[in-house]
């Protein structure tokens, strides 16, 4: 069972502190919708206002057509995996999963029948004697995900679930989400300031800063043509390269740019109406800016700081005004800090910001 | 880390040689009196009579605990007491819990006011209460009765602050899964929160039930009757004289029955009592 969740002009107030204003969101059925942002940014507080664990000040939520602000918790259809997953300590993993469905009076025989398919599903039917202090982190996860399947929710609530685990659990982890999505074909709603996490699982990402939301966008569209300059901060590793522009005019076709690290480089980009190059900048991913063959013509870089990544190698430098620059280069990359080298963009991968932050993208990229 | 270095190792006793012929000698102390009292127990009063360094002299005996089952009325004490005790126990228990829960998890008018009112309970002594309390029951005539003598300990300021301290302690989320698990706000309390905080439980229960069978500034007051002494009370009141001369043998096998329950108590609740004496820092 899936269905589509639709958040209308919802703010949360604590008093004066207004920690979401006026979110508008439409989540369809069987979506894997992810929320990501930074810590503080209002994420957590709009799932659990999903769940009914926090109140909405103003607007409403709808699940499956059906406003559900003004009812509890566990009268929305929907189940929650908890960041510390929240197990009953005193209770067994098969007493923790049937919980909910004694609450709501379902037959015992029935009770057990979803009992075990979550727990094949999600492979601990050997544990279901135990108790939560007996079994390992990622063994507690699992748990917590089968006491949400077995409610056979109209939709999957997770706040940060994989934060408590160690990397390599928490990469199979993911991998076994995306799997159990697919199988379920349920909507998830899915917090995480991980973009990692946020890339790999969603159909579409939410991203949200101070408050509000930022793109609404699927991992792509969000990691090629970011919405604003936070967003193209935000998501990708390493961090975009910012570099701040002097001057801006059309020529011919082409967007000539001046700026005091790179010179003047030409964008296939019209200048956006109202535009002032005052506070605006210029963004390119490190995977955008390459490392030119020794005197070959480029702009100068000097290496400070050099990453060895295996497969790819990051090179944190200067230009020559001390405009900050990152560039990944091939992992047999033999670069040394101090190093000076010649480097050329890709400047069809030029990304603009206006002083507002709102990002203006070359056609067709 | 080698398992070398997590060994326990019994030198670390031997080099604290002094702590520990300090601490045999406190032992000792502590246990003197009542080595002594049980000594006299079974001895015959007449022997006693002689001098009470007879306790250390052949022939001993166990007349006294025989005449505590044919003649005393210990038995009936002893009902009171364990009546006043368990009643006093499970009240104190009950009533802190919920107080404890509501204090800790629901919102409602006044909630700090009212804690901050609760904890001052803690600070008035019961002598400064005790004139007031006496004329309150008198007036209502619960003198000389199990209510009477259960009722004024069951408001236990200690109890509720250390039920809203242990529930407070309880992860939120878990009450959250149980709201989403739609269980009843009592639901939650009954079969989540209540079974979380069993050891604070034992806790609270070990020393209510202490307490309310040693107590003896109130049973003092409120049973005047006989047959509603308690243990305490009614030992103190088989005292025959202030140098007790006579019937010695029979007051201690007294006492020592007396003791029973609390050594029995204390046996099978070792672990918790430790525990809770040592603040939680052993586990």
């Amino acid at each position: 069972m899936s269905a589509s969740i639709e958040i209308t002009n919802v703010t949360k107030r604590y008093g004066a502190l207004t920690v979401l204003s006026d979110i508008s969101l439409a989540i369809s059925a069987g979506e894997f919708i992810v929320f990501l942002g930074p810590s503080g940014c209002g994420k957590s507080t709009l799932l659990r206002m999903i769940a009914g664990l926090e109140d909405v000040t103003e607007g409403t939520i709808s699940v499956d057509g059906v406003r559900v602000d003004t009812l509890p918790p566990g009268k929305r259809g929907v189940a929650m995996v908890f960041q510390s997953y929240a197990l009953y300590p005193h209770m067994t993993v098969a007493q923790n999963m049937s919980f909910g469905l004694e609450n709501i009076g379902v037959a015992k025989a029935e009770i057990e029948k979803r009992v075990r398919f979550a727990a094949d599903t999600l492979e601990i039917a050997h544990l279901l004697d135990r108790k939560p202090q007996k079994l390992s982190g990622g063994q507690r996860q699992r748990v917590a995900i089968g006491r949400a399947i077995v409610k056979e929710p109209k939709a999957f609530l997770f706040d940060e679930p994989l934060s408590n685990l160690d990397a390599a659990l928490r990469g199979r982890t993911r991998l076994e989400l995306a799997q159990l999505h697919g199988r379920l074909g349920s909507t998830m709603v899915f917090v995480t300031h991980d973009q990692v996490e946020a890339m790999t699982l969603a159909d579409r990402i939410v991203i949200m800063q101070d408050r509000r939301i930022e793109q609404i966008g699927t991992p792509m569209e969000v990691y090629r043509r970011p919405a604003t300059r936070f967003v193209a901060a935000f998501v990708g590793s390493p961090a975009m390269n910012f570099i701040p522009i002097r001057d801006a005019v059309m020529n011919g076709d082409r967007l000539s740019i001046d700026t005091a690290g790179l010179g003047t480089v030409s964008v296939p980009l019209h200048l956006p109406p109202g535009f002032s190059p005052e506070g605006a900048e210029l963004g390119i991913r490190a995977e955008d800016v390459s490392v030119a063959a020794a005197g070959a013509p480029g702009i100068a870089l000097t290496a400070e700081v050099i990453e060895r990544l295996g497969d790819r190698t990051l090179i944190y430098g200067h230009l020559e005004d001390g405009t900050k620059m990152t560039v990944e280069a091939d992992g047999r990359n033999a670069t040394r800090p101090g190093d000076r080298l010649t480097i050329v963009l890709d400047t069809s991968a030029l990304h603009l910001f206006d002083k507002t932050g709102a990002a203006h993208h070359p056609e067709g990229d | 880390m080698s398992t070398e270095n997590t060994t326990y190792r019994p030198e670390s006793l031997t080099a604290n040689r002094p702590l520990l012929w300090i601490a045999a000698f406190l032992s000792i102390l502590m246990m003197a009196p009542v080595a002594w009292i049980v000594g006299l127990s079974i001895k015959s009063n007449q022997d006693l009579m002689l001098g009470t360094e007879t306790v250390f002299q052949l022939p001993y005996t166990i007349a006294n605990y025989i005449n505590i089952l044919h003649s005393s009325q210990a038995f009936g004490w002893f009902f009171n007491s364990l009546v006043v005790a368990c009643g006093q126990t499970l009240g104190v228990l009950v009533l802190s819990s919920l107080a404890g829960y509501a204090f800790a998890r629901l919102e409602f008018p006044w909630r700090r006011t009212l804690f901050v009112i609760v904890l001052f309970g803690l600070a008035v002594p019961e002598q400064a209460v005790i004139i007031a309390r006496h004329q309150m029951f008198n007036w209502f005539g619960l003198h000389n009765s199990y209510i009477g003598l259960i009722l004024p300990n069951l408001s236990s300021a200690f109890g509720v602050f250390l039920m809203t301290q242990f529930f407070r302690a309880i992860p939120k989320e878990i009450d959250e899964a149980a709201l989403l698990d739609n269980a009843s706000q009592f639901r939650i309390f009954w079969k989540i929160m209540l079974p979380l905080t069993l050891p604070a439980q034992a806790t609270l229960g070990i020393f209510t039930f202490l307490y309310a069978w040693n107590d003896y500034w109130w049973p003092l007051i409120s049973a005047t009757r006989k047959e509603m002494f308690t243990l305490t009370i009614g030992i103190a009141s088989s005292q025959t004289n202030f140098a007790q001369s006579e019937g010695l043998g029979f007051l201690s096998a007294q006492a020592v029955f007396a003791s029973l329950p609390v050594l029995i108590v204390y046996l099978i609740f070792q672990r918790h009592i430790v525990t809770a004496v040592s603040g939680g820092a052993v586990k």
